[in-house]
């Protein structure tokens, strides 16, 4: 994985693999200090086991690394991964910090196009994104009300793939993480 | 909208038309996204399938994305499934390889042999 954006792209599957249909991420960027949440409403996990590269729940191989990864990255820099079993959703929450000023952070990578292909890659699941600034709260994508436009006839692939990329780079702009 | 059963009804009919738009199409393309294809680079392969349907304006094309084939160290790795015809498995499919697979075996029925994994199976 050469960064974050690769990172986000390759845990959100482990919510597809869990079987979830919702997934919510809340994101917040300030004094270089990225923070992410990403919550599903899959089957769940038992406990931390999930972060040894030595388990994992897939049948083709025994190691599983993705969540290991981004642990090892998240820490290289000083900050932290922790992953739950939640109760509101009865699926998984995890969440992760990185700092972005230490010399081992990964760069952020294309964030934007990585929104959208989140969307191409799964047109089964609801994905909401949050950007949290200055404490505030702002649903910024919301995949649902997209497929819902696209299912209508009245936008399509083209649009709505350039559509997620723009508002994407609009807010990562926001928040500092583009220049 | 009433209330949340009315809600979780409307999701289930949207849900429902669009597999059956998502049924519509004459070749379907799913990239590998398992970890191991994603450190390999295959968001870049799935992009550039993307920006090729778009410049071929071709509506009859899908991508997605399935797991980890199992095959690790030849990811990115590609099915194409053209409709009435058996799978076809290919590997290494970097931005290059996309581009000569979507020209000739999407766009013309032609198996780029050079990329070629496995014919027929799933």
């Amino acid at each position: 994985m050469k960064n974050i954006a690769d990172h986000l792209f390759d845990i959100f599957e482990n919510s597809v693999n869990a079987n979830a249909d919702m997934v919510i991420i809340k994101i917040s960027f300030s004094e270089r200090i990225f923070h992410c949440s990403i919550t599903d409403n899959g089957i769940g996990i038992t406990g931390e086991e999930v972060l040894d590269p030595f388990v994992t729940s897939r049948k083709t191989r025994k190691v599983g690394l993705g969540l290991p990864l981004l642990k090892k990255a998240a820490e290289d820099t000083g900050g932290y991964l922790k992953i739950k079993k939640t109760n509101q959703m009865g699926g998984t929450s995890l969440e992760f910090e990185i700092d972005m000023s230490h010399i081992d952070a990964k760069p952020f990578g294309d964030l934007p196009q990585t929104f959208a292909d989140i969307y191409f890659a799964w047109p089964n699941i609801d994905l909401k994104l949050y950007i949290i600034k200055n404490s505030k709260q702002e649903k910024v994508l919301d995949f649902y009300t997209m497929r819902e436009k696209e299912n209508r006839g009245l936008s399509n692939f083209i649009k709505t793939r350039r559509k997620i990329v723009s508002i994407m780079h609009e807010e990562m702009k926001n928040l500092n993480i583009i220049e | 909208m009433k209330n949340l059963e009315e809600l979780k009804m409307m999701r289930e009919k949207v849900k429902k038309d669009l597999q059956l738009r998502a049924g519509g199409h004459r070749v379907k393309i799913v990239v590998g996204m398992g970890s191991c294809g994603i450190a390999a680079g295959a968001r870049e392969t799935m992009n550039e399938f993307l920006d090729l349907i778009e410049k071929s304006k071709k509506t009859d094309i899908i991508v997605t994305a399935s797991g980890c084939f199992g095959f690790c160290a030849q990811e990115p790795m590609i099915h194409v499934y053209v409709e009435d015809k058996k799978p076809v498995t290919y590997r290494n499919v970097d931005k290059e390889a996309a581009q000569e697979i979507f020209n000739s075996h999407i766009l013309n029925g032609k198996i780029v042999e050079k990329y070629l994994f496995s014919k027929g199976k799933k």
